[in-house]
């Protein structure tokens, strides 16, 4: 169904738009203020020792020869050491070890975007005009209006304040060491390889807020997505042969409205993951989560370019990584695509 | 606002004997608008907005709420008649504070989508009126910088300006990282609109370049811009309180609700003190609804498939 020269031939195109991306990050670095080997050197060191600092990062070649580096160590995901943060450790090693926290929360943020979004912007447009279809575009509307870092604060305040029911802050109970059971590094399916139940029940339960927090904003997008581009498609002429032959309404939606209406979704679904990695950034800081958001944002404030640089480039992958998913998935809905 | 000039630019190249507010309310596009009760809303929300925005800015003193009230006001007041927002941890009343915060999201917003726009429509048309190497080069570039999550390449950037341009510095970021978006809109809408025979008529007549494009492609290409900039509006609110949520934005002590939101989860999440959050939070919400529900029903009313579906 989908041929491999398609896909090799979007692999291909991705190497340009890899390397801008990391032209880009190279040059946001050199033009960023602040002098890097000042940085790890420390405000009092002696003038030598800055420029021997300045000698082992290479900051004395010429800028194309840097560029030539960073651009083929970025080929190999090598980024260096990190300066300040976590010294002495590179920054490979620190993604690896923070990239799976953000990616669990973006993982479940997305679940409950796509497995709610996509039912209720099917109801809305099948039952148009409806008081169900007002509710569910109002509400759509409010869930892309209002910011991460205000319902999240707002859920704490009534879960965890009032309530006292759900956890504050952080992926697990203090009181549970993760990393003696770390596997993939997603606590709540390390919990469960382990066979460890409480410790399950405690990861998700740290998941349930900031997940629908950031599950909610997609959530509002797909379905309004899902909604016009049902009402384009039930209008078709395949759908009324389809109804006019005698099949059913609800069998026709699903069976012939649902693919056809996917493929818009799919899109958002893919340009909105880009959202959530931003979504994301926000949502740790608001629950006090150290995935790579928040690890970025420390980055930039104490100058640690390795890091910044590691992540940024990172999370320009993923996102064009998703969005390559996003056209071949395209191309299995719509063969008509790959021509 | 935004509304009424595109409508008369595009009145205006029609027949222009009626009167503004004839032509204004005779266009399809406002009066479909203006029947649209959640449009209506989306208005109504901003032009409150923008008056408080404006009072904000003429009877408030900077000073006097920047400034720490302890000694004078109650701290960490809840909410009360006397302190209808209640006050925050230097016992500044948070009312006005909210209320200027207004005058922030206003006037940072406008800024950034303007120069958003005008960026974006420059190289967008540019693209598709001059085509081969200057498209692709303009296009390719818009992809690079399309391939980053917006609010993180709005956090990279924001490391290249220095600290004491404050929200500045993240108007400038945000500014580079909406373009791409407008370039790509305008380059569709422009390459449409130069298919046109009297594009054809008027480079045949000796027009120059920059007379065809201001002059004949750029007032045709005005909706999509329009609807672009007034969703675009309610995202840029939206980033620019998140970047000074984030410490990126306003210096501290400024009223903006992003750094108002930001001391409410740092400081007042833990110890119950909600209206820090909940007030600043609320407004910024609200305003960013206005945008989208105006920017939703524009789109509504421009979409000639959405108008047959809801007939």
């Amino acid at each position: 169904m989908i041929s491999s020269r398609f896909v090799l031939k979007r692999l291909l195109l991705l190497v340009p738009v890899l390397v801008g991306v990391a032209s880009l990050v190279f040059s946001i670095l050199h033009l960023s203020p602040g002098d890097p080997a000042l940085t790890i050197a420390g405000e009092r060191a002696s003038e030598e020792f800055v420029k021997q600092v300045e000698e082992s990062l290479g900051l004395n070649d010429p800028i194309w020869v840097q560029y030539g580096r960073f651009i083929a160590d970025a080929a190999q995901f090598q980024f260096g050491e990190s300066f300040i943060i976590q010294r002495n450790t590179t920054v490979r090693e620190v993604l690896v070890n923070k990239l799976p926290v953000t990616l669990e929360l973006a993982i479940y943020g997305q679940l409950i975007g796509v497995f709610l979004g996509i039912p209720l912007g099917i109801l809305s447009a099948v039952k148009q005009d409806s008081i169900t279809d007002h509710l569910t575009r109002i509400g759509a509307l409010a869930g892309i209006s209002v910011p991460i870092f205000w319902s999240g604060p707002l859920l704490i305040l009534l879960f965890a304040q009032v309530l006292g029911v759900l956890p504050t802050s952080g992926r697990i109970s203090v009181l549970y060491n993760v990393e003696a059971i770390r596997v993939t590094g997603l606590v709540t399916v390390d919990t469960l390889i382990a066979g460890e139940w409480d410790m399950f029940v405690s990861a998700v339960r740290h998941m349930i807020l900031p997940a629908s927090v950031i599950g909610v904003y997609s959530m509002a997008l797909i379905s309004r997505m899902m909604r016009s581009s049902m009402l384009e498609v039930i209008r078709q002429d395949y759908i009324r042969t389809a109804r006019a032959k005698g099949q059913g309404a609800k069998i026709t939606v699903l069976k012939h409205g649902f693919r056809n209406a996917m493929i818009p979704v799919i899109t958002v679904i893919g340009i909105q993951f880009g959202g959530l990695l931003g979504g994301a950034v926000l949502t740790e800081t608001v629950f006090a989560i150290g995935g790579i958001g928040t690890l970025l944002v420390e980055a930039i404030k104490v100058g640690d370019y390795p890091i910044v640089q590691g992540t940024v480039l990172t999370f320009a992958f993923l996102f064009t990584l998703v969005n390559l998913g996003v056209d071949i998935t395209y191309s299995i809905l719509d063969p008509r695509i790959e021509q | 606002m935004s509304t009424e000039t595109k409508t008369t630019t595009e009145t205006t190249t029609g027949t222009g004997e009626r009167g503004l507010i004839d032509r204004v309310t005779a266009s399809p596009f406002v009066s479909k608008l203006l029947s649209n009760r959640l449009a209506l809303a989306g208005i109504a929300i901003i032009v409150t907005m923008v008056v408080v925005a404006i009072y904000a800015r003429l009877f408030i003193s900077l000073d006097a709420i920047t400034q720490s009230q302890l000694g004078t006001n109650p701290n960490r007041a809840a909410p009360s008649l006397e302190y209808l927002f209640g006050t925050d941890g230097q016992a500044r009343s948070l009312l006005p504070r909210v209320a200027y915060g207004a005058w922030y999201a206003m006037l940072f917003g406008t800024v950034t989508v303007a120069a958003s726009t005008t960026l974006g429509v420059g190289l967008g048309i540019i693209a598709a009126y001059y085509g081969d190497v200057t498209d692709n080069v303009i296009m390719r570039t818009m992809d690079v910088l399309l391939a980053f999550p917006s609010l993180l390449l709005a956090l990279a950037l924001v490391a290249i300006f220095p600290d004491d341009l404050g929200l500045w510095r993240a108007v400038a970021a945000l500014t580079l990282v909406y373009t791409p978006r407008f370039a790509r809109v305008v380059r569709g809408a422009a390459l449409t609109v130069l298919e046109n025979e009297y594009i054809d008529a008027t480079i045949a007549l000796g027009a120059t370049d920059p007379r065809v494009l201001v002059r004949h492609v750029l007032p045709n290409c005005l909706a999509p811009i329009t609807v672009q900039s007034t969703l675009n509006f309610g995202l840029a609110i939206i980033d620019l309180a998140a970047l000074s949520f984030l410490g990126f934005g306003a210096a501290a002590g400024t009223p903006s609700w992003g750094l108002m939101l930001s001391n409410g989860v740092s400081q007042g999440l833990l110890t119950g003190v909600w209206w820090w959050s909940f007030f600043p939070g609320f407004f910024l919400a609200l305003t960013v609804l206005g945008f989208n529900l105006l920017g939703d029903g524009m789109r509504d009313a421009l979409d000639p498939r959405m108008r047959e579906a809801v007939d």
